[in-house]
């Protein structure tokens, strides 16, 4: 058997004694929302079209069945949804006009990288300078960091009695780089 | 490589975090009426201090927000993080004696000349 072929049994054998899943998910839309979060106008616009609230806390998302709305700097959110709903992006973009709000549609920059299993966390932890256990401890965490020289966003996805779940947000040009050292890193996950 | 508690995302590593260099500088009013000396000096020259330094830094990798911070440079004590646009803030520090004792500004001590190669 060819050493490529050993290793990637091995990993196998890893990846499946810790129940450790990684899917790319199929395409999302993303929208960046930049505004005001005093304009109280504004923020009701949003919630109304989104059916779900802007959140002000840092680190925090909010969701609701279809739409997962992100905090990524006190005026700037993402809106991330199914590839099947159009009116959400011409709704925001038509109700809140382009002066005192910024509407963009960035769904082609970043794919979406879910990994799941219960080891998880030490095996993200192993590029990360970040402490996870802190930075992602509830439900509706999310996190802006460097994955090694990568940035990206994390966001916890699985409720307190559910395996780990997390969603990394990475530009498409570095998914690969980031899935590699993943897998790189499953090789001697020992516990 | 030491934390920095980001006013908004909380205490993060440096790494995350981009140092925009002295803070305060107020561009002048009148550009046209400065002397190339006293633009050159707006432009290029930095206190570059050893001891207390008030800096601007930029959450790079996070919420992408400037700040004011003072740092003790040569400890790499942060004493201040306060928002951009406010005044700076009155700041008592150990500024440490080093045994050789070098001059507080500039990065170098006596012993760095410059010395034309031939
Ligand atoms: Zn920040």
């Amino acid at each position: 058997m060819l050493d490529r072929e050993k290793t990637i049994l091995a990993i196998n054998n890893i990846m499946e004694k810790n129940e450790i899943k990684i899917q790319e998910l199929p395409f999302l839309n993303k929208i960046n929302l930049r505004l005001n979060p005093n304009n109280n106008q504004h923020m009701s616009i949003c919630e109304n079209i989104l059916e779900t609230i802007l959140p002000i806390q840092s680190n925090t998302y909010s969701q609701n069945k279809k739409v997962k709305s992100i905090w990524l700097s006190p005026d700037e959110w993402l809106v991330v949804y199914d590839d099947d709903d159009d009116d959400i992006f011409i709704n925001l973009k038509d109700k809140l006009g382009d002066i005192e709000a910024s509407v963009t549609d960035i769904s082609e920059n970043r794919t979406v990288i879910r990994i799941s299993g219960k080891n998880i966390f030490i095996l993200l932890s192993k590029f990360l300078v970040l402490d996870l256990e802190k930075n992602l401890s509830t439900q509706t965490s999310c996190v802006q960091t460097l994955f090694v020289k990568v940035p990206v966003l994390l966001l916890r996805n699985n409720k307190d009695n559910q395996t780990p779940e997390v969603d990394i947000f990475v530009n498409k040009s570095h998914a690969n780089y980031i899935y590699n050292l993943i897998i790189d890193g499953t090789k001697n996950l020992d516990f | 490589m030491f934390l920095i508690n980001c006013p908004h995302c909380g205490e993060r590593d440096q790494s995350e975090f981009n140092c925009g260099g002295e803070a305060h500088i107020v561009r002048p009013k009148n550009p046209l009426n400065l002397t190339d000396d006293q633009w050159a000096d707006y432009l290029f020259m930095r206190k570059n201090i050893k001891g207390i330094q008030f800096e601007r830094w930029n959450h790079s990798n996070g919420c992408r927000r400037w700040f004011n911070v003072v740092r003790n440079t040569a400890t790499d004590e942060i004493l201040k993080i306060y928002n951009i646009g406010e005044k700076a803030p009155q700041i008592e520090g150990n500024n440490p004696k080093t045994p050789s004792g070098e001059p507080i500004i500039g990065s170098g001590n006596y012993s760095t000349s410059f010395e034309k190669k031939q």
